[in-house]
């Protein structure tokens, strides 16, 4: 058991070092992707009903600002 | 004068009327109707037997600022129920405000919700041409990990229909639902689920005619769903609905009515867990709705009434 372990410690070691060295594509692939998913859904959280909005406001027949916010 | 036919010739008028409705009669194969998409495949059971029942005061209010883009309010104060281990069901008094924002046009439709705890509720529809289009489905919160989101792309064919989705925890799926002939439709789907490793597939079918719907529906996750809607008349009509699992041996069995009259509509349903439910939603004036809605469990024992007012 104890051996086994030991094994397993130093085959550790060995990848560790050269992991550090390269970073596969896939890898970055997948740091990239999951970084433009955060951004994207703060974007959409933020910006989904202002966007609204503004498609909105623009189609025709064009509603009045005060439109937006009077309750009548 | 046109309305005085002599007798005589009433008998072959008659006759070539019955052929040609027997000629009608034969299938025509190469013109089946498009069906209905594999998700609605239970729509008149849904629409009759779940109506959205909630508790406490419900209020929305919908401005239209142009015949495309409204703007809605909404408060609704009540208990909701949080998941509680012990069987017993918890609620807490909550209250909120929902601001939404609708964009309906022929091609494109946005509507977005923003609650005042900052979840946000999205869904674009846009038809990409005539046949294709993209739906996009996303709840986000601000609380991580705790967002989703769902993009189907719809291909409709000529007497089919199939549709693609992915969700966000590596979720795919595929449907694909078939005219077989003017009356009955067949689909079948798959999915995948990325995160909890497990696959699926189930079957569907909806026999429908002027008068009733029927539909049956099977999954390897263990469930099958039957459910009859019978239109009475024009007023009434009676849907039922039995569901049953067979891997956890899960069964409940529904019954109910809708009555859609000229001021109201009013939904009840029967179950056989015990729980009654019923919906009514009065018109009172052009535009302004009052909705009761109640749901009481008796295994459970839990109680639930609501009362609204929808304004536009």
């Amino acid at each position: 058991m104890a051996s086994r372990v030991s094994l397993k410690s130093k085959a550790k070691g060995g990848k560790g070092s050269k992991g550090l060295d390269e970073k596969s594509t896939a890898q970055c692939l997948k740091e990239w992707s999951t970084w433009a998913l955060k951004k994207a859904k703060v974007v959409t959280h933020y910006g989904f009903i202002p966007l609204v909005i503004i498609i909105g406001m623009n189609s025709d027949p064009k509603p009045q600002l005060y439109q937006l916010l009077s309750p009548v | 004068m046109a309305g005085l036919v002599p007798p005589g010739t009433a008998i072959p008028a008659d006759a070539s009327k019955t052929a040609h409705t027997k000629a009608d009669e034969k299938i025509d194969y190469m013109n089946l109707p498009c069906p209905i998409p594999y998700e609605e495949i239970h729509r008149e059971a849904l629409m009759s037997l779940k109506p959205e029942t909630f508790e406490g005061l419900r209020f929305d209010f919908t401005k239209g600022l142009n015949q495309k883009f409204s703007l809605s309010h909404s408060v609704l104060m009540g208990p909701t129920e949080l998941p509680s281990q012990s069987g017993e069901t918890i609620k807490i008094p909550t209250a909120h405000y929902e601001f939404g924002a609708n964009f309906i046009d022929p091609n494109l439709m946005l509507i977005g919700r923003m609650l005042t705890d900052g979840r946000l509720n999205a869904r674009v529809k846009w038809d990409l041409t005539d046949n294709l289009t993209v739906k996009a489905n996303a709840q986000l919160t601000n609380e991580p990990h705790m967002s989703h989101c769902m993009v189907n792309f719809d291909y409709k064919g000529k007497d089919y229909r199939s549709q693609f989705q992915m969700g966000n925890a590596a979720l795919f799926g595929a449907s694909y639902i078939q005219s077989v002939t003017p009356h009955l439709s067949l689909g079948g789907e798959v999915f995948w689920a990325g995160q909890h490793r497990k696959s699926g597939v189930g079957y569907a079918g909806r026999y429908e005619t002027d008068k009733m719907v029927a539909t049956g529906q099977v999954a390897s996750t263990g469930m099958v769903a039957l459910s009859y809607v019978q239109k009475v008349s024009e007023k009434v009509s009676l849907a039922t609905d039995f569901m049953y699992n067979y891997m956890s041996r899960d069964v409940t069995a529904s019954v109910g009515y809708d009555y859609i009259l000229r001021q109201s509509r009013l939904r009840g349903k029967i179950d056989s867990n015990g729980c009654t439910a019923a919906y009514l939603e009065e018109r009172l004036n052009m535009g302004l709705n009052f909705i009761l809605s109640a749901e009481i469990d008796h295994k459970k024992n839990d109680y639930k009434f609501g009362f609204g007012l929808t304004v536009g």
